[in-house]
């Protein structure tokens, strides 16, 4: 077709343990929005870093206006007209708007920057897209949903012919979305040809022409929006095959006592108003997209981050949770998402993580014992299979899995009742996920009551007795493990901006 | 109602955490300051105390104006004191040993201070060595180098009765009245308000100003934009480094002997005085002209202080606190 | 994977010292002998490695020795301390003033020496951890307010403590013990290097075999992480830059009885050396690596170059110049090292 603009065929991309994309086939035509979706991990993200120069693809072909292209950095696809606007912002708090958008080319008269000419070329763009921002504004002093459309009319301002947005409307307010929305058609009309990557089901509804569905790094199959319901979407990217068995019931007793009860719990944007029960024994799915609040709950529980409002109650009595230390003591354990960063000193040995949380344990007068310390590391290694030389290798050596493992020994070592795994099983390769989950399950049956909070449905499905779904950083689904589906799950994963949608065209704007 | 309530109270806090904010209390501090030492010794109110003032910050004021740089991008440079007395003990050597002319020797002594801000550039923005400890390596070596390459004499530029005395001139000019009595004009002043002017120019409307900042804000947003961010950061050293020679000249020119082994400390009244003008300690912001208050207040101080009776450890004892409250001040500052 | 581990295993003994630590070790014999070479040169024939010499040099060893002891603590924490050198002078003045000027005991002004740099280090150690200052100029700022303070109270007089005459001139004999043997020869016994070894044998303890030490490593390390495991890292920040302080005063005793007279408004050169000293020992710049014996073998490096510098009959400047290339390129070679893992 001659108004394809861009053309993606057969790319493939391994990272060490994962096959991320597949030869996965993409096009983009002059004034579309296409629609990119697909579950967390699914590869779009991974597929427009190849696309714009930010990873090299190790096979396949791009083409673009009509040319084999190949990007070695964002520079060049920017250059070429392929412009991304991120997921998270990346602007210059301390400038200005203009100074912003012209980063890099300023424009000068003589030898200073021609800041004047900034200031009228970015009004211009504004003014094209129908925005009004003050180009002589300090970036940081801007919301968000306006940095963005800084970001907008920067990818403009660059001569884009694709400019791709990566959920764009995570951050954004009813009212800033339809702004947003707006400029999109704007665009359209214009001939951009615009790649649309989101999770919102009524949005690709509304603005986009056509919808490519991926699912673990593969092409699933592109539709015509207007021919096809939501449905027809949620199937294609949840797909029929069920990886592995899910559970069909709850294992947890009926009449298992209520170990935490979290109440009305408030903390910054993205926890509001969460209230839920965690039982003995039992492991509770925390389902939803990403930037749900389902992380930022979790450490607002754990003492990490400061809590507004809300009550924590551990075994029926009111705990006192103001920091991580806090939290350790009343036997709460918090596994990061980022192992890194949060999780393991990696420098150090796997005995010494360990006895990390608890070391207190392990003092024989003011000398830390380090034979019982190292007996119980390798008690652990054993327990938990975790693959490592000796006890006394750093954690850096490991794999994520057996890091993973090692951090799990250092919450079962400080006795922790109550276990928080944020995205257990990130990183780390398909063998050893398998064991994360045998072992998270025998922990639950010797009394553990687990948190869980996974992106991936397969995972919530196959472990969780229960399942709660944020979206927006509130509660927007509950269910027992009998009931739940993937299509279940989903459909309460994007529920509340449905309902908001509604709400806010009789309010006018959400505060 | 209650809506433009909060809306008045966040505009004020935004003020009140403004640089303006800072920069305005700063000079309203600056005054009553002024004021104090007028009313508490009548020796502090003649106009050659004024004088005295403006000859002894010329230094200072000028390795605050070029700290402001490497600052901003978040880093430091420790080396200004010990390279001031360096730089300008090694200019002394040129001209009365090797016999440099007077034009040769302050060339040079400004251009050893750019190579300096060179290899402190280098290592930190190539090399990725901590600012603090490369700058620190660097203030030792300088230190060292200036007494090895004079074999630990003072150095002298040439003093009012030498030929080449002019350049002196360039900092005080002393006029004779019909009186017979002899007025200095610290003539420096206009120098200094002049290079202040072009270096908030070059911060705010140049390139290297503005990926300077940007270093300081959003290193990863810059790169991503395709900016040569390696280059950029060695610039501020650089300008640092050139802006620590011409202190060694001002040094020079204002004050008559040179010891080996003095000039630390001196880059800690520059950092501090930076800060308290509302340059960032974590970066991406910063002014020239708050750096130039923050002397101001500094030299008022030291030459205030003996006024009423205290001497020079007070003045120590006074810019360490100040130094610390600064930073303090700049850390409540940011939520 | 199996065989390099194995292979590795033979090498254990090596290993528990440090293989870095056994290059320090050759680097110092190397030059010592470098210097014996070169003296021999410059001063026609004359020795470098005389008793006198020998006993110059850890004399210089002693209060380098102390302050880079306890500024391993705070880099292994990640932070930096360039009050040390300031510290060390300050509690030198104030006490030698107490005693010369107050009658004070000789006992209570040697305890007052640590004591004195446990103050400056709380206060330090508190905007650190607490205020959440960067190390660096909280330190810088208070290196300033050291010095002051030592000068506002001895009212910028030199302070010379007794010499071994005089009454209370016992201390001398904690840094070196002179006995008079019944020749009329005087043996004169380092004891202060039997304390300093003491020292370092207990500081190596607290820093490897303690929670304090293991903390302190692990915040040096990966501070997040030891935060979310429900750790006071606060507590054991502080605590670090109290021990630096405290080791700084203590390092005040040796300076004066090795020479005598504390000049206020001086003392910050010192801090350099120790800082250089620790991190050639292979304390890593950025905190989670620290060695205690490290830091002894650096500090002895740093003690025989200023003395090889003064044999040759160069300026102390020589000695500036080349602790900063040291140092600089240890840090170099820090960031090469860790880059390469």
């Amino acid at each position: 077709m001659e108004d394809v603009i861009l053309t993606m065929k057969g790319i493939d991309k391994t990272f060490p343990g994962v096959h991320a994309l597949n030869h996965v086939d993409f096009d983009v035509r002059r004034g579309e929005v296409h629609a990119l979706m697909g579950e967390n991990g699914a590869g779009k993200s991974t597929l427009m870093k190849v696309l714009t120069g930010i990873c090299a693809k190790d096979s396949g072909e791009i083409v673009f206006e009509g040319r084999t292209v190949e990007f070695r950095s964002p520079g060049e696809a920017q250059e070429a007209g392929i412009v991304i606007v991120h997921q998270e912002l990346n602007m210059i708090g301390h400038l200005t708007v203009a100074q912003n958008i012209f980063i890099g080319r300023e424009p000068k008269r003589g030898l200073f920057i021609d800041d004047a000419r900034m200031n009228k070329e970015a009004a211009k763009l504004f003014a094209q897209l129908r925005i009004d921002i003050d180009p002589k504004e300090t970036m940081s002093n801007l919301t968000v949903a306006k940095q963005q459309m800084c970001e907008i009319a920067k990818a403009i301002s660059h001569d884009a012919k694709v400019i791709i947005f990566d959920e764009p409307t995570a951050a954004l307010t009813e009212n800033e979305i339809e702004q947003l929305f707006a400029i999109i058609q704007d665009l359209r009309a214009k001939g951009y040809g615009i790649v649309y990557i989101s999770h919102r089901m009524d949005e690709i509804k509304r603005i986009t022409d056509r919808v490519t569905v991926m699912r673990d790094g593969q092409y699933i199959g592109t539709l015509i929006t207007a021919e096809c319901t939501k449905e027809d979407i949620i199937s294609m990217m949840v797909g029929r095959v069920i990886y592995e068995d899910p559970k069909t019931e709850n294992r947890c007793p009926p009449g298992a006592p209520v170990v935490l009860k979290v109440e009305h719990l408030n903390a910054g944007r993205l926890v509001r108003d969460v209230s839920f029960e965690l039982h003995q024994g039992e492991i509770l799915g925390f389902a939803g997209l990403v930037g749900a609040g389902r992380t930022e709950t979790a450490r607002a529980l754990f003492g990490a981050d400061p809590r507004d409002s809300g009550d924590i109650y551990i075994d029926g009595k009111k705990a006192e949770i103001h920091s991580p230390r806090d939290a350790v003591k009343a036997g709460i354990g918090y596994l990061s998402e980022d192992r890194k960063r949060f999780g393991a000193v990696l420098q150090k040995s796997v005995a010494e993580n360990t006895t990390l949380a608890s070391l207190q344990k392990f003092m024989k007068g003011i000398f830390i014992d380090k034979r019982r310390e190292a007996g119980t590391a390798a008690e652990h290694v054993k327990a938990l299979k975790t693959k490592t030389p000796d006890v006394e290798q750093p954690v850096k050596n490991l794999s994520g899995g057996n890091q993973q493992k090692v951090i799990i020994a250092k919450w079962l070592v400080s006795d922790a009742r109550i276990m928080i795994f944020d995205e257990p099983t990130r990183g780390i390769d398909v063998g050893a996920k398998q064991e994360i989950y045998e072992l998270m399950a025998k922990l639950a049956e010797t009394g553990k009551s687990i948190i869980m909070i996974s992106s991936e449905l397969a995972e919530i499905l196959r472990l969780s007795d229960r399942i709660i779904v944020m979206c927006e950083g509130r509660i927007t689904g509950e269910m027992d493990i009998a009931d739940a589906t993937q299509e279940k799950i989903m459909a309460a994963a994007t529920r509340e901006i449905d309902q908001q949608r509604q709400a806010g065209a009789k309010e006018g704007s959400r505060p | 109602m209650e809506n433009t309530m909060i809306k008045r109270k966040a505009a004020r806090i935004a003020f009140i955490r403004s640089n303006t904010f800072q920069r305005l209390l700063l000079i309203a501090v600056l005054i009553l300051l002024y004021a104090f030492f007028c009313a508490a010794s009548p020796a502090f109110r003649r106009y050659t105390t004024l004088a005295y003032i403006c000859n002894n910050m010329y230094y200072t004021l000028l390795l605050a104006i070029g700290v402001t740089f490497p600052i901003i991008t978040g880093g430091t440079d420790l080396s200004m004191g010990t390279g001031l007395i360096c730089y300008s003990l090694i200019g002394s050597y040129l001209m009365r040993m090797c016999g440099w002319p007077l034009w040769g020797a302050i060339l040079a002594t400004v251009l050893m201070g750019a190579a300096m801000g060179t290899v402190n550039g280098f290592g930190v923005a190539k090399l990725n060595i901590p600012p603090f400890i490369m700058t620190l390596g660097s203030m030792m070596f300088c230190r060292g180098m200036g007494s090895i390459l004079t074999g630990g004499m003072s150095g002298t530029w040439p003093n009012y009765l030498e030929p080449g005395a002019g350049f002196r001139k360039i900092f005080r000019l002393v006029i004779t009245a019909d009186s017979g009595q002899r007025i200095p004009i610290p003539l420096g002043m206009v120098w200094m308000v002049l290079l202040a002017v072009i270096m908030t120019a070059v911060l705010n409307h140049t390139r290297t100003g503005r990926y300077i900042i940007g270093i300081g804000s959003g290193r990863e947003a810059l790169k991503l934009s395709g900016v040569n961010v390696v280059k950029w950061n060695m610039i501020a050293y650089i300008i640092c480094g050139l802006f620590t020679g011409l202190a060694a000249v001002a040094y020079a020119g204002t004050f008559s002997n040179i010891t080996p082994g003095e000039g630390a400390g001196f880059e800690l009244n520059a950092i501090g005085a930076a800060i308290i003008g509302g340059t960032s300690m974590t970066g991406g912001s910063g002014s020239v002209f708050g750096a130039f208050l923050g002397v101001l207040l500094i030299s008022l101080l030291q030459v205030g202080l003996p006024f009423i009776g205290l001497n020079a450890n007070w003045q120590l004892l006074v810019t360490g606190c100040i130094l610390m409250g600064a930073v303090t001040i700049d850390r409540l500052r940011k939520p | 994977m199996k065989i390099r581990i194995e292979r590795f295993r033979a090498l254990r003994p090596v290993r528990a010292v440090g293989f870095s630590r056994v290059v320090l070790t050759l680097v110092l014999i190397l030059l010592c002998l470098l210097f014996q070479a070169l003296s021999a040169i410059v001063n026609h024939g004359s020795v470098f490695l005389t008793y006198e010499r020998l006993i110059s040099a850890v004399n210089y060893g002693y209060f380098i020795g102390f302050m880079a002891l306890g500024v391993t603590f705070v880099i292994a924490t990640g932070g930096i301390d360039f009050s040390i050198g300031s510290v060390m002078f300050a509690a030198g003045l104030i006490s030698g003033y107490c005693f010369r000027h107050y009658g004070f005991p000789m006992a209570a002004c040697l305890v007052m020496c640590p004591l004195i740099g446990m103050v400056f280090g709380l206060v330090n150690g508190f905007l650190v951890s607490y205020v959440r200052l960067p190390s660096f100029i909280t330190s810088l700022g208070l290196m300033q307010i050291a010095k002051s303070v030592g000068s506002l109270f001895t009212r910028t007089q030199n302070v010379s403590w007794p010499g071994e005459s005089e009454a209370g001139g016992w201390f001398r004999s904690l840094a070196n013990l002179k006995i008079t043997l019944s020749g009329g020869r005087v043996l004169n016994i380092p004891t202060g290097m039997i304390l300093l070894i003491a020292v370092a044998v207990l500081c190596s303890v607290v820093l490897h075999k303690t929670r304090a030490g293991r903390y302190m490593l692990h915040l040096g390390s990966n501070r997040e992480a030891v935060h979310l495991s429900g750790v006071d890292t606060r507590r054991w920040e502080i605590l670090a830059y109290v021990i630096c302080g405290t080791l700084a005063g203590f390092a005040a005793i040796f300076y004066v009885s090795c020479y005598t007279t504390v000049l206020p408004g001086k003392g910050d050169t010192f801090n350099n050396e120790a800082i250089a000293a620790c991190v050639m020992g292979g304390t890593s710049m950025a905190g989670g690596l620290a060695s205690i014996l490290g830091t002894l073998i650096g500090t002895q490096m740093i003690a025989v170059m200023q003395e090889g510098i003064l044999a040759m009959g160069l300026s102390i400047s020589f000695q500036y110049a080349l602790t900063a290339l040291i140092l600089i390129s240890a840090v170099i070679a820090d960031i090469s090292s860790r880059r390469r893992n």
